[in-house]
């Protein structure tokens, strides 16, 4: 990658047109959520944005007073860690075999990311009336099933791209050095992938938090989160779900802004320019790889 | 065990053992269900045990095509269609000045605002619009006080074009994500050498970037598309009156307990939306774009 945009020459419009249409394109991604954000600040009982000087915390206090929501959330707190903590080291295991694999790993590849593109609802109405079937109860752990499967080809894929980073040379060196299979392992890929290790725990753990398809079919007595959520907007808005919403809003944002902004830098604090430069490929291709549309392509491409 | 066939040059049975955790859980959570489902599909319901009974009939696909199921069907197929019209139209300028047109430290930033929506709340967001288009929303307050409009204008609002809007803003990266990695496999010398033989940017944009950048345009409609037809909360929550789509039919069947045609609605549209995916990667080799993944 060079410093420089490709084209930097006159664009006859087309920069101001193009950088407008991308404007509109985050707008419309973001700015209904930030006014949600605002809205919720507002003390009164009619929703619209005040003045900075009146924002009040008001309904995110009476939050507080809503036991059904703290259920809630317990019940998708559960759920998220028990699915992040199962995401990350079987994906590990994935991209660890699809290194390994020679020719069956693009059909390998195609087969975890076809689960994303199977609607929620139709893999929540399967695995409900499988698990009925064989008798399970429906409770966080059927719920965990589920979102098991929607989180784990986004564990795949970050893992994947954290463990492209881990130069084969690397390991070579350390097994020349005397170091078994195991060793290097964890004393080399192991500590190299810990950045992309923790994206995957936490961007599962994310997943899990905000699924609301799958969970509709398996949850069992207590609700999550998000279809504690549904039925709140559904049913009369009260203005405590503005802040509820905002509450989630703030949660992922900032988990996610983790993610994406703080691990990378914490890292090339003490690197050379250059460095920096490899490094900013490398999150480049983080960015765009641990996106859905990347993997996807990929898979239903390289077969 | 070998953890990586290449170094230790046995491939084959390590790979295996490794995969297999994850191998269990798409068949034993993805797969199988999914192919209980369409066989179950072709069985009849007992109403003596609320649940089907193996007597092979195609009636729940005669009834798939009754009280206008098939409406449902092409309507969802309709707003999928030009969410994805119009989430491609928007992705590829926004996708282009990603790649082409500013620094690469900007292209990470606004790469990584086009992640974030991946892993925050698509319900919350959907929700967002109700405040943005309702009757007293800003959008209507904003008409009104320009004097563009006297009384608050009500399609905004549970309509078609509030589910079009809301799934475009919600599916947007899924068409500018491709898109610019496909630009990211475009060797800047064409672009060099096309700029010193004296094209201007629409020139370079229309007969160079563009033929380019198609396959990418493709992978994002398509992505856009099936992803929409799965979605049921911006229906739900933005929609009008009696809105319907596949999944909120299914969850409708589902709640009279008639296993049969919710199973048969399912296995079309998962038969469908494969056989999509199936076709336009043979028709187009999207391959190029991910070559060295996790290589």
């Amino acid at each position: 990658l060079t410093l420089e945009p490709i084209i930097t020459s006159r664009t006859n419009g087309g920069r101001p047109l193009f950088t407008a249409i991308m404007a509109l394109c985050l707008a419309i991604m973001y700015a209904p959520s930030l006014y949600l954000l605002l809205a919720s600040l507002n003390p009164g009982e009619q929703l619209g944005l005040v003045a900075p000087s009146r924002y009040s915390l008001t309904w995110y206090v009476a939050l507080m007073n809503d036991h059904r929501l703290f259920g809630a959330l317990e019940e998708s707190a559960i759920v998220g860690f028990a699915t992040a903590v199962l995401a990350t080291p079987i994906g590990l295991l994935a991209a660890l075999a699809y290194r390994a694999m020679t020719r069956t790993r693009n059909l390998f590849f195609l087969f975890i990311l076809s689960a994303m593109f199977v609607p929620g609802t139709i893999e929540g109405l399967g695995l409900s009336v499988v698990l009925k079937l064989v008798h399970v109860r429906p409770s966080w752990f059927t719920v965990m099933i589920g979102h098991l499967l929607w989180a784990l080809p986004f564990a795949v894929t970050v893992l994947l791209i954290g463990l492209s980073a881990v130069k084969t040379n690397t390991v070579a060196a350390a097994r020349d050095l005397g170091a078994g299979p195991f060793r290097a392992f964890v004393d080399i890929t192991l500590p190299l992938m810990r950045g992309s290790l923790v994206s995957s725990f936490i961007f599962a753990f994310l997943l899990s938090l905000n699924e609301h398809a799958r969970a509709y079919y398996l949850v069992g007595r207590q609700n999550t989160l998000p279809l504690y959520m549904f039925g709140a907007m559904n049913s009369g808005a009260s203005p405590t779900i503005y802040a509820f919403s905002g509450a989630i809003l703030v949660v992922s944002f900032a988990a996610v802004a983790l993610v994406l902004f703080a691990a990378p830098r914490r890292q090339d604090g003490h690197r050379a320019e250059s460095l920096r430069r490899d490094h900013d490929n490398a999150f480049y291709q983080f960015s765009v790889g641990s996106s859905r549309g990347a993997g996807t392509i990929s898979a239903a491409a390289n077969r | 065990m070998t953890l990586h066939g290449k170094a230790a040059g046995r491939p084959g049975r390590p790979a295996f053992l490794l995969a297999l955790p994850s191998l269990l859980v798409f068949v034993g959570v993805g797969v199988v269900p999914l192919a209980l489902i369409a066989v179950w599909s072709l069985w009849s319901f007992d109403p003596d045990t609320y649940w089907i009974k193996p007597v092979w009939t195609l009636a729940s696909y005669d009834a798939l095509l009754k009280n206008g199921r098939s409406i449902v069907f092409l309507q969802t197929a309709g707003l999928a269609a030009l969410t994805a019209t119009v989430s491609t139209l928007l992705a590829v300028p926004a996708a282009t000045v990603i790649g082409l047109l500013t620094r690469p430290r900007r292209a990470t930033l606004l790469i990584a605002l086009f992640t974030i929506p991946f892993f925050t709340s698509g319900l919350v967001r959907a929700f967002a619009w109700r405040l943005v288009l309702g009757r007293e929303g800003v959008v209507n307050n904003a008409l009104i006080s320009f004097g563009v409009v006297r009384t608050p204008v009500e399609w905004l609002l549970f309509s078609d074009f509030a589910v079009v809007l809301g799934m475009v803003a919600a599916y947007l990266p899924f068409a500018v994500i491709p898109i610019v990695l496909v630009f990211t496999r475009i060797e800047h010398s064409v672009i060099r050498a096309s700029q010193d033989l004296g094209a201007g940017f629409w020139r370079i944009f229309f007969s160079i970037v563009l033929p380019l950048i198609m396959p990418g345009m493709v992978a994002g409609f398509l992505f856009v598309f099936v992803v929409a037809i799965g979605t049921s909360m911006e229906v739900q929550l933005l929609g009008g009156a009696g809105a319907s789509s596949i999944s909120i039919m299914i969850n409708d069947v589902m709640r009279v307990v008639n296993f049969p045609l919710a199973f048969s609605i399912a296995t079309v549209v998962v038969i469908l939306l494969i056989a999509l995916i199936v076709i336009a990667n043979h028709t187009l080799r999207l391959s190029f774009m991910f070559e060295d993944l996790g290589t």
